[in-house]
Parts: structure tokens; C-alpha cells; sequence
């Protein structure tokens, strides 16, 4: 028994006077006042038109936020957006597996959305937009999850104040020329990475020999002083510091990257494509657990972002960052300040490369890293 | 008088001692709701700690039971997790944690002692320190050696180029380097309030019965087991279930460690659950068996030496020589474990472009502007620390009654089972322990019941207060276990109630270790990452996830920039309580640990 029973009482009280001063403070949150990541779009239906269900919105762009706003300023269906990381928010969704918390789901990589499809968890949905050629190539069969814009995977970084070759083959870097200087990120740590890493064994041996080329591949790579970082900034960071000469990363976070840069006579980054680049879409999705009020506005938010209106602000959401994509929706231009999309492009099948990202990463952690 | 009284309190010391008979008077004045409260403490702690990980352990037996794969059950998730680089993992894991445990215990003594009982000059700064390392994540730390000592890092821009050390430090050494570092603030917080309630009488009687210093401090180190169990455990058990640099130095020189397989298994697609929970049971393995080996070196003896006559220890005069060693040594201390970090969040948020090869290399504070100016700042800095505010209070009144539980006297069933359940919950990662609150609260039937906890700040806050408890626990079980019960029933037996007698005679013994503990809950909430990052309402986003996010979107210079702000705030806080407490205390509150 407790020396002091009374102690633990007051201390019960004092606890339970928390939770509840705790659960009242989330239940008067004002729709202007929800969060700072979404101060005008997020919050209860308490604002909202008689009906309407607040949308939560579970994404990792860099202008979810801004996207979300607009959308309940244009349609009155409040929004409440989790923005976070890729990774946490699928752990997220993978824990909430037997009673789902969210009505859309936005990131980088359709991989994870091809995974969430064949386990049932999305909504097939259509939207009427018309999409580009790369569009198209990014549609799933089914129409599972939505793409919405598009990177790709990987763009070569490098810095042009010192070093003048130029790759123009991943076959290249195996070269004498390039040893100990390239670099690239964990695909166990950062999400592009894997998309990246299958793009090569689809490139190098298709879906049949794929995965045994690519690994070969890799091998040589690393036999000839390949670097790993955790993720695009860390690898972005060796460049900067001179322990490596050439970076394979997200070509929104290279562009980003040379915007950001003052050229000096050290450091000054730029740009190439080896082919083939790799589609690494942003896609959306719906769940498909849903009440159906939830689901008919959560197209309705699909629509809005597929949207020039929608486009736009996507577009103007997050400048150095997310937005540098190429749209996909026909009739969208790109950002001036993006190189023109690569020629030489290759959009993955991710129902057939999806179901490999463990045993692949597993395989790059344990060799390659 | 002195000498026999000194000599009466050796008596008891060290040795097994029989169960002293309960006051009878006072427990035959139990009141029928005694046992309603004993419920309603077990049923707090089911649900905040028991339940969430239990379900989340039972995912690896049985993964159809939380929709985690079609098994009901079965093994395999344990199949898929022992692979050979899982066993060298928790080899190097164990091993690294021992030795950091050890370190950061010898190093926490050694501070204690300086701080409490010499008269260094600055002394007062060492625990300031204390406290600013407690509030620094491990993976600042660790970038921190990372900024020093990269190709083009601080080092080789200065002209010092230290490949030697990089190569040391990129390895086993240079993790244990950090572990410890980060360990150092949890030793010295449970040594050190053992050491407070500690009075002179002891070291007066070995001295008087012919004792040299040498026997003296042997003395004062056999008093102060419990704290230094506690250190030991609770610097073990948070060191393998260490992310931080897990993630960051331990990556990058490719030394393998327990937490970033099951970070791998939780943090990347496919999520694997049951492959997290196999890891978790061995991870739960690794700290029983610190757990035991911390009863068994406790066990049957007493070390209840904290009472109202506790006499103030006159501060040892330290000569020339010894001033100066000791105060070298401290002034490594705090560059080693500060100034490190320091440096790695001043590159990244003060300087442009230090450490590379872009940037001007000139101090700017743009940064810092745009921060300041952002209104995203400010709302997470404020709801993180209101968090914190509330989490340190509940925790801190909740730790006081679970150390008085596992410091009681019998050593009851109870006791034994919170001690496993407060390990349990320092062993298991935070992003683990939180995915067990959404498997727990967010079943259905709770919608059924219109009992929506999962999504909402209560259960944020129900979280942190579960992460917080052990922790917050072993900090007070050194000083809990040294309150002698004779206080208490001494004043009961004068006719106050429990309440009552509580306030009057034990808060004071206690009140300067309970307000390190809330600031140490505080301090440590209110940075908190992974719980917060799969626990904060959709959004409400607490300040720890606004500074990965702006980390994750390669804005270092803002990311560190608004961390350096909320360890500023942090600090503030510390030192506007310790001052609150210094004018505003009453007297006897401040006297026990008092030095002149």
C-alpha cells in the first residue's frame, strides 16, 4: 500500500483536472485559431456551412497549408492539416490501420500510396482534369490516389566551381574520374531515395532482372568510394563542404539549392539529368473508410487541387522548396526559374516496385551503407 | 550529543535491517477509502503506461490483433527481427550503454560534489550547465562533433585539421563520448539529491572515530547507493533507447545500434510494427536486466538518512592546486559537453554558411528575425510550454508518490511491478511508446463509447506524462528512499492527517528535490519529439515538431535558430524558479542541503 494515500488522491485529482482543462481547451480551438500551420483553414466545423464535415488532411508538401486555406476560403469546408514529415505521418496511418483518423493523404512518392491501394485503405477517385503525358504515365489503373504534380528522381547535383566533368550516364560514375566523389541519400531514411534506387534496377533489367542489376550496380558504385547520408539536406551539406563533388538527390530540393546559393569562387551548384530521370509524383488520396459526406468533400479538395486556381497556389505555396515541380495538369506551366523537364524519363510501375521497398532498403542497409 | 547521535544514525547504515513494525496507531485509522485511492493510483498507471505498452509489445505475438498482419498468433515478427546485424546491434548497444552508464555516473558524482560541497569558485555555473545539457537533444550534440570536426568543418577552417580525432570520435568512442555527455544531468540530478539530503553527521563520525577523507567519502558513496543505482539505471536505460544519435553520429560512421533497427522497422515504408515490437522485447530484456542488477545491490539494506535534523555540511575549502584541477576539469566539462553543441547550433543558426563552403562565413541574424518575426513560432513555443507546464506538475506529484513506493520499506509486489512498467517506459523509444497510445485510444471502441482521447491535447498530455514518469520517478527515488518514515509518523502520531502531516513535515525535506524534478520534466517536455510528433492534435503543432519540420524542409539556419530560442525560454524558466524558490520559500524548506 501507498505511505500516503491521500497524496496519490490530490495527485489523481491534479491529473484528471489536467485532461479535462486539457480536452476543453481542444474542444473550444476556433477555426482561426486551430494551428499555427494552418491558422485560417484549420479547425472544427464551427464556422462552417450547416452539413459540412471538416476534412483532415494528412500531408508533407510545402504548401498543404497554404492549398488548404484557399480551398476553405473558396468552398467554406474547413480543413485541418497535419503537416509533417513523409515517414511519421505513414506511421501515422499504419497505426491508425483499424479506425482511420484522416480523410487525405498528400506526399511525395507513389510507392507508399500503391502499398495503402492494395491493402484497400484508398478510394478510387477520377478527377475530371485533363493531365499532361507524364500525367497519364502516372495514373494508377485503378485511380487509387491522384498525381497532382511531379519531380523527379534523381537530378545530379554538383559543384561546378571545382570540378568540370559532367556526367552523361550513371555508367560514368563508375569511372576512375569520379571516385570519392559522389554521394547520394538512405533510402531507409529518406523517402525519394527508394523510388530513385527502383528507377535504376528498372532502368538497368526492367521488372525481371531489375532488382539483381541494380544491385550490381550499386556494388560498383560503392566499390568506387560512393558516400551515404541520411537524407537530401545532409547530402546537400557535403557538397557544400567539399566532401563530395556530385550529389544524387530530389530535383525540387537541388533547384532549390542553386536558387538559394550565392555562386562563390568555391561553391557554385548546377544541374544535370542522367537518364533516365525518374517521375517522383506528389499524389493524394482518399480514405476510403470515410463517412460519405467526408469522402464527396475530399474530391471536391482533389478537384481544387488539380485546378489552375489550385495549380497556382501550389505553385506559390513554398518557392524555395515543394513548389519548384512540374505540373502535370494541362494548360499549367512550369515555374520559370525550373530547367525544362527532362527528356529522358521513365515513370515506374509502383504496384510492382512498391512491395519491394523493405526487402530493398534492408539489402542497401546491410551492403551498400 | 553530536557524537552519539552520529554514532547511533552509523549504526543502521549499511547493514540488512528487520522490518521496523508499522505505527499501529496510525494504520488502525484507516478509512474506507483508502483502498478507492490505491485503485484509482493503479488505474492512472494501467492506463497511461501498462496498457499502451502492452498492446504495442503484444503486436509482436499477435499482429492481426491491431490490424498489423494476418497472424493471430505466431513468431515470425521475432524470426524477422533476429537478424546477425540486430545481434551485433544490441552487443554494441549493451555494451555502449554500460560504459556510458558507468562514465555519466562518475562524472555526475564528481559535479554533485563540486557544486554541493566545494567552494570552487563558479560553481553555481556548473549546475546552470546542468540543466542547458539536460535541455539539449542528443542529436544536437552529436551534430554539434559533426560540425567540428567534417571535411571543411570548424576545425579545418580554423587550421586545425584533427583527422585523428574525427576518426576516433566517427566510432564506438565518439558515441559513448555523447551518450555520456547526455547521461551526465540525469546522474548528477539523482546523485546530487541524494547528496543534498545527505548531512554532515556521517562524515563527523568516521572522522571522529579516526577515519581518514579517503573512508569519509567511502562512507558518503555507500549513503548515496540509492542515487547512484538510480543514475545508473536511468542513464543505461536512456542511452539504448537512444535515437538521437543513433540517427545521426552512429549513422554516419556505420556503427550499428539497437534503436535504428526499430526505427527502420517504424519510421520507414512498409511500416513494420511486429518487427518493432520483437526489437522492443529485447530492448525490454536489456534494462530488466539493469533492473535487477540494481535491486540486488539495494536490496534489504537502508539508507534512510534524510530527516529534519539533517545538519547543513560546511563546504570543503579547496587550496590552490586542487582549485585549479578542479576547476579544469570542470571547464573541459563544459566545453565537451556544451560548448560542442553550442557550436553546432551557433554555426547553423548564427553564422553564414560556417562549416561550408557557401556563405559568407559573417555573423548574421536573419535568421533569428525571421523567426522571431514568424507567427509560427510563436504558437508552438507557447502551447509546447503550457504542455510542459502541466505535464511537469501532474508528473512531478505523480513521481513523488511512485519514488515513496518503490523507496518503501517492505518491498511489496506493487513496488516491484511500477519499477518494471517505469523501465519498461525508458526502454521503449518515444515513437514506439506513442504508437502504442494510438493502437490503445484509437480503437473503435471508443467511438462507440463517443470517447474521442486519440487526436486531442489530453492525450498528448496523458503521453507525456507517461514518458516523463520514470524519469521524474528515479530523480526522487534517491532522496524518497532517504526520508526516514519515523517523520511522518511522528507527526501523525501527534494527531495531524496524512495530508496534513505530509505538507508539514516532508514537503520541506523534499521541496528543493521536487522542484528539480518539475524543472527537469519541464525542460524535457518541452522539446519533445516523437510522442509529438504522432500525439499532437492535427493542428496544434508543439514547438519540437515545427523545428524538425523546418529541418526537414533543409532550413537549418531557421530550424536551430528557433531551438536555440525555446532552450533560451527553457533556461529562463529554470532560473526564474530556482530564484522564486530562493526569495520566496520559507526558511526550513531551504535548510536541509544547505552548506556553510
Amino acid at each position: 500500500m501507498p505511505k500516503f494515500p491521500r497524496l496519490a488522491a490530490v495527485t489523481g485529482a491534479l491529473v484528471a483536472v489536467g485532461a479535462l482543462a486539457a480536452c476543453s481547451s481542444t474542444s473550444t480551438v476556433s477555426p482561426a485559431s486551430a494551428t499555427s500551420a494552418a491558422p485560417a483553414a484549420a479547425g472544427a466545423s464551427a464556422g462552417a456551412p450547416a452539413g459540412v464535415q471538416p476534412l483532415t488532411l494528412y500531408a508533407a508538401e510545402g504548401y498543404d497549408t497554404a492549398v488548404a486555406k484557399a480551398f476553405t476560403a473558396k468552398t467554406g469546408i474547413p480543413v485541418t492539416v497535419d503537416d509533417d514529415s513523409t515517414g511519421p505521418l505513414l506511421t501515422k496511418i499504419a497505426a491508425e490501420k483499424n479506425n482511420p483518423q484522416w480523410s487525405l493523404f498528400w506526399a511525395d512518392g507513389d510507392t507508399a500510396f500503391a502499398s495503402l491501394d492494395q491493402q484497400g485503405l484508398l478510394l478510387p477517385y477520377r478527377s475530371s482534369a485533363s493531365l499532361t503525358a507524364a500525367g497519364t504515365a502516372l495514373e494508377p489503373a485503378d485511380q487509387g490516389y491522384t498525381p497532382t504534380g511531379t519531380t523527379v528522381m534523381a537530378a545530379l547535383i554538383y559543384n561546378a566551381a571545382a570540378v568540370s566533368a559532367v556526367p552523361t550516364s550513371y555508367d560514368d560514375l563508375l569511372t576512375a574520374a569520379y571516385r570519392g566523389k559522389v554521394g547520394m541519400n538512405d533510402p531507409s531514411q529518406s523517402g525519394p531515395t527508394y523510388p530513385f534506387i527502383a528507377g535504376l534496377m528498372n532502368q538497368l533489367g526492367g521488372e525481371q532482372g531489375g532488382v539483381k542489376a541494380g544491385e550490381d550496380y550499386l556494388a560498383k558504385l560503392k566499390a568506387n568510394g560512393l558516400h551515404v547520408f541520411p537524407t537530401n539536406g545532409d547530402t546537400l551539406h557535403a557538397l557544400e563542404n567539399g566532401q563530395i563533388d556530385y550529389g544524387l538527390i530530389q530535383s525540387s530540393a537541388a533547384t532549390g539549392e542553386v536558387l538559394k546559393v550565392k555562386p562563390t569562387a568555391a561553391f557554385k551548384p548546377a544541374i544535370a539529368y542522367l537518364p533516365k530521370a525518374t517521375l517522383l509524383p506528389g499524389a493524394i488520396a482518399i480514405d476510403k473508410g470515410a463517412p460519405a459526406a467526408v469522402q464527396a468533400e475530399a474530391k471536391q479538395f482533389v478537384d481544387y487541387v488539380l485546378s489552375p486556381e489550385g495549380q497556382h497556389v501550389m505553385q506559390t505555396g513554398d518557392p524555395s522548396g515543394d513548389s519548384l515541380f512540374w505540373p502535370i495538369v494541362s494548360g499549367v506551366t512550369a515555374l520559370p526559374q525550373l530547367p525544362a523537364f527532362p527528356a529522358d524519363y521513365q515513370a515506374l510501375d509502383p504496384r510492382f516496385w512498391g512491395p519491394l521497398e523493405g526487402q530493398v532498403n534492408t539489402w542497401f542497409d546491410s551492403t551498400i551503407k | 550529543m553530536a557524537v552519539a547521535t552520529t554514532g547511533a544514525a552509523l549504526e543502521g547504515i549499511g547493514r540488512r535491517t528487520a522490518a521496523v513494525p508499522e505505527v499501529t496507531g496510525v494504520r488502525a485509522r484507516r478509512r474506507p477509502g483508502r483502498g478507492g485511492w490505491f485503485l484509482a493510483f493503479w488505474v492512472l498507471i494501467v492506463a497511461i503506461l501498462v496498457v499502451p505498452i502492452a498492446l504495442f509489445l503484444a503486436v509482436a505475438v499477435s499482429p492481426a490483433l491491431l490490424a498489423q498482419g494476418p497472424q493471430w498468433l505466431t513468431l515470425e515478427p521475432f524470426r524477422a527481427a533476429l537478424t546477425p546485424q540486430l545481434l551485433v546491434a544490441f552487443a554494441d548497444s549493451a555494451a555502449m550503454g554500460a560504459v556510458t552508464a558507468v562514465l555519466a555516473a562518475a562524472i555526475g558524482f564528481g559535479v554533485a560534489w563540486t557544486v554541493q560541497r566545494t567552494d570552487l569558485v563558479g560553481r553555481r555555473a556548473l549546475t546552470g550547465g546542468m540543466f542547458a545539457l539536460l535541455l539539449t537533444p542528443s542529436y544536437l550534440i552529436a551534430l554539434g562533433w559533426e560540425r567540428l570536426l567534417e571535411p571543411n568543418g570548424v576545425l579545418d577552417l580554423l587550421g586545425l585539421p584533427a583527422p585523428g580525432l574525427r576518426s576516433v570520435m566517427y566510432g564506438p568512442v565518439g558515441i559513448v563520448v555523447v551518450l555520456t555527455v547526455k547521461g551526465i544531468p540525469f546522474a548528477y540530478l539523482a546523485i546530487g539529491n541524494a547528496l543534498r539530503g545527505l548531512g554532515r553527521e556521517f562524515e563527523d563520525a568516521v572522522r571522529v572515530h579516526g577515519g581518514g577523507r579517503a573512508a569519509a567519502l567511502r562512507m558518503v558513496v555507500t549513503l548515496l547507493a540509492p542515487g547512484v543505482w538510480a543514475a545508473l539505471a536511468i542513464v543505461f536505460a536512456e542511452s539504448v533507447s537512444d535515437f538521437g544519435v543513433a540517427s545521426t553520429l552512429a549513422n554516419d560512421s556505420h556503427v550499428l545500434v539497437a534503436t535504428y533497427s526499430l526505427y527502420v522497422a517504424v519510421d520507414s515504408f512498409p511500416v513494420q510494427f511486429p518487427v518493432a515490437a520483437a526489437i522492443s522485447w529485447f530492448l525490454l530484456l536489456l534494462v530488466v536486466v539493469a533492473l535487477v542488477a540494481q535491486h540486488r545491490a539495494l536490496r534489504g539494506r537502508s539508507f534512510r538518512v534524510l530527516g529534519g535534523r539533517s545538519r547543513p555540511v560546511v563546504r570543503e575549502h579547496l587550496g590552490p592546486v586542487r582549485t585549479a584541477i578542479t576547476g579544469a576539469a570542470a571547464a573541459v566539462l563544459v566545453v565537451v559537453a556544451l560548448g560542442v553543441p553550442a557550436l553546432g547550433a551557433v554555426s547553423a543558426s548564427l553564422i553564414d554558411g560556417l562549416g561550408s563552403l557557401a556563405g559568407s562565413h559573417r555573423w548574421d541574424l536573419s535568421n533569428y528575425q525571421r523567426v522571431l518575426a514568424s507567427p509560427d513560432l510563436a504558437h508552438p513555443l507557447v502551447f509546447s510550454a503550457w504542455l510542459a507546464a502541466v505535464t511537469a506538475s501532474a508528473a512531478t506529484a505523480l513521481a513523488a508518490v511512485c519514488a515513496r513506493l518503490l523507496a518503501a520499506r517492505r518491498h511489496t509486489a506493487a513496488g516491484r511491478a511500477l519499477d518494471l512498467v517505469l523501465l519498461a517506459a525508458v526502454a521503449l523509444p518515444g515513437i514506439v511508446f506513442a504508437a502504442g497510445y494510438i493502437f490503445a485510444y484509437n480503437l473503435p471502441f471508443w467511438t462507440v463509447l463517443h470517447l474521442h482521447l486519440y487526436g486531442t491535447t489530453a492525450l498528448l498530455l496523458l503521453a507525456y506524462l507517461a514518458t516523463a514518469l520514470p524519469s521524474t520517478t528515479r530523480v526522487l527515488a534517491g532522496t524518497m528512499s532517504q526520508v526516514q518514515d519515523s517523520l511522518l509518523e511522528a507527526s501523525r502520531v501527534h494527531g495531524r492527517g496524512a495530508v496534513r502531516a505530509w505538507f508539514g513535515v516532508v514537503l520541506p525535506v523534499v521541496a528543493r528535490p521536487l522542484l528539480t524534478a518539475w524543472l527537469l520534466t519541464f525542460a524535457a517536455i518541452l522539446l519533445e519529439l516523437p510522442v509529438s510528433q504522432l500525439l499532437s492534435p492535427p493542428g496544434r503543432q508543439p514547438v519540437a515538431v515545427g523545428i524538425e519540420t523546418a529541418l526537414g524542409k533543409y532550413d537549418f539556419g531557421g530550424g536551430t535558430a528557433l531551438e536555440v530560442i525555446a532552450v533560451l525560454v527553457a533556461l529562463a524558466v529554470v532560473a526564474l524558479a530556482f530564484a522564486a524558490f530562493r526569495l520566496l520559500a520559507p526558511r526550513g524548506w531551504r535548510v536541509i542541503g544547505r552548506t556553510r
